[in-house]
């Protein structure tokens, strides 16, 4: 089957807060804007019933309603939605390609907002039990399932316990393995305090998953206590896990800089190692993950991609002009020396109106002297043919009719 | 190639997901299913199965909070 090509100006993988912020930015800056989601729109943030620090909302919202919000400001700014799963990317050229089961993207930039997946305990028969049969990682999606069933939830970050006591309202008893000593949880004192008053909440302290066992479903969760070696076995109807995330880089491998665990690194510009791609919110190495993060790496990106795309065009219609000839002058505005430079290049320009004259201020951002290869300032480059002919530190008459000839 | 549809509009999880996975079940290779859902939980664990059984699978929101899973059964 040939595969269809459609042209953007930007690509974004993943339709979390990440994915969108950079979505309304590039909208906004009127690109043509492309965010594909392999499921549903809003990422992990739906995953959780209710978000309430993100500013904005003093009331508090589920994460599916202020996901919803972000989309709808997206498609306001005309970004397109497409629901499907990347197969792979090509980074190599100027051109990014991003490929999924029926469509080629072409882009002249990607940004990467592909967030994370719940992380498995690992622990032996998981992976019979995962989703439908008992193992479950989103309490919004599976509580009402629950009702005045046994649940057991592994882990005591915020998610951990946070959603735990969300399945208190609907199950009989909510188990929690907790892999610290007795009172000791990795969440929000706030949280804690609530999860400890909870009657219907039982710690199970020093303990992490041996193997989940069962039938068709999961039946018992065999816990083992770490002090002791004691099994524990827990008769359970469902089993949530919350132990943390792992970021969805798999296609990216070898192609893409990134940590051990797999998070992609950039710089404070949400840029990585290949220009042209930049990475936001979840899957990038980073302090802290939230929604608020998440929108302002979205927006970071957003932006670095617009100022990308706009140097691009400059290079290739001012400073290569098209192949033909063009004298460049790198210089920083905020040195007067440079400044004084200038008028001798606005006479050479008039009297030489054969040869395109170029000026390049680095001040704000040194994107396009990079490309030009040019790291000391003031410089003056001589290009013609798309390739640069002559560069000099010295700038009066003479050097600029040494250069040019 | 036969294309089916699964109307599972109004119905919450698990039930989109055991549907599609029983329909699967009875189709041959190269058909399609389309699943039709409107309950947001069901856009994260039907389309999750079908890519984890090796299916192609692409979704399209036909209105503001109902969408369509395309899976086209591989193997």
């Amino acid at each position: 089957m040939e595969k269809k090509v459609e042209k953007y100006d930007v690509v974004i993988i993943g339709g979390g807060a990440a994915g969108m912020t950079a979505g309304i930015y590039c909208g906004r800056a009127r690109l043509k804007t492309l965010i594909i989601e392999k499921s549903l729109v809003g990422g992990l943030a739906t995953y959780t019933n209710e978000i309430e620090n993100y500013p904005g909302f003093p009331e508090g919202s589920t994460g599916i309603e202020l996901m919803n919000l972000f989309q709808k400001q997206a498609k306001k700014f005309n970004v397109d939605f497409k629901l499907t799963d990347v197969r792979s990317v090509d980074f190599t050229a100027d051109v990014k390609i991003v490929e999924t089961f029926r469509v080629r993207y072409e882009a002249k930039a990607v940004i990467v907002a592909s967030g994370g997946k719940p992380r498995l305990t690992n622990a032996q028969g998981e992976a019979e039990f995962l989703f439908d049969k008992g193992i479950s990682f989103c309490a919004t999606c599976d509580a009402a399932a629950n009702s005045g069933k046994d649940i057991l939830v592994i882990g005591s970050g915020d998610a951990a316990i946070e959603e735990g006591m969300f399945l208190t309202k609907f199950a009989r008893k909510v188990y929690v393995s907790v892999m610290h000593d007795t009172g000791k949880m990795d969440c929000n004192e706030i949280a804690k305090a609530e999860a400890l008053h909870n009657p219907k909440m039982e710690f199970i302290w020093n303990t992490v998953v041996e193997r989940f066992e069962g039938n068709e479903r999961l039946e018992t969760v065999v816990l083992k206590n770490l002090k002791t070696t004691e099994m524990v076995p827990v008769k359970v109807d469902s089993c949530f896990i919350f132990i943390g995330y792992l970021p969805n880089t798999e296609i990216f491998k070898d192609i893409l800089p990134m940590t051990r665990g797999g998070y992609l690194l950039t710089n404070e510009k949400m840029e990585t190692s290949i220009q042209g791609v930049f990475a936001a919110g979840d899957v990038r190495d980073k302090f802290l993950k939230q929604v608020a993060t998440a929108v302002g790496d979205g927006a970071i990106a957003g932006y670095a991609v617009e100022k990308y795309i706009a140097e691009s065009e400059m290079f290739e219609t001012q400073i290569l002009n098209h192949g033909y000839p063009s004298l460049v002058y790198v210089y920083n505005a905020i040195d007067p020396q440079s400044r004084d430079h200038l008028s001798l290049l606005d006479r050479y320009g008039t009297e030489n109106p054969e040869i395109k004259v170029c000026k390049v201020d680095v001040y704000k951002s040194d994107g396009l002297a990079k490309r030009l290869g040019v790291t000391k300032y003031p410089m003056l480059v001589f290009v013609n043919h798309n390739r640069i002919q002559g560069e000099t530190e010295i700038i009066d008459e003479k050097s600029l009719r040494t250069i040019v000839s | 190639m036969k294309e089916y549809r699964l109307d599972c509009l109004g119905e919450a999880c698990p039930i989109p997901l055991i549907k599609a996975e029983k329909k699967m079940e009875t189709m041959a290779v190269s058909d399609v299913l389309i699943v039709m859902i409107d309950h947001s939980c069901a856009m994260k664990n039907v389309p999750e199965w079908a890519r984890k059984q090796g299916h192609n699978v692409d979704i399209e929101e036909v209105g503001d909070g109902e969408w369509e899973v395309i899976i086209e059964k591989v193997k």
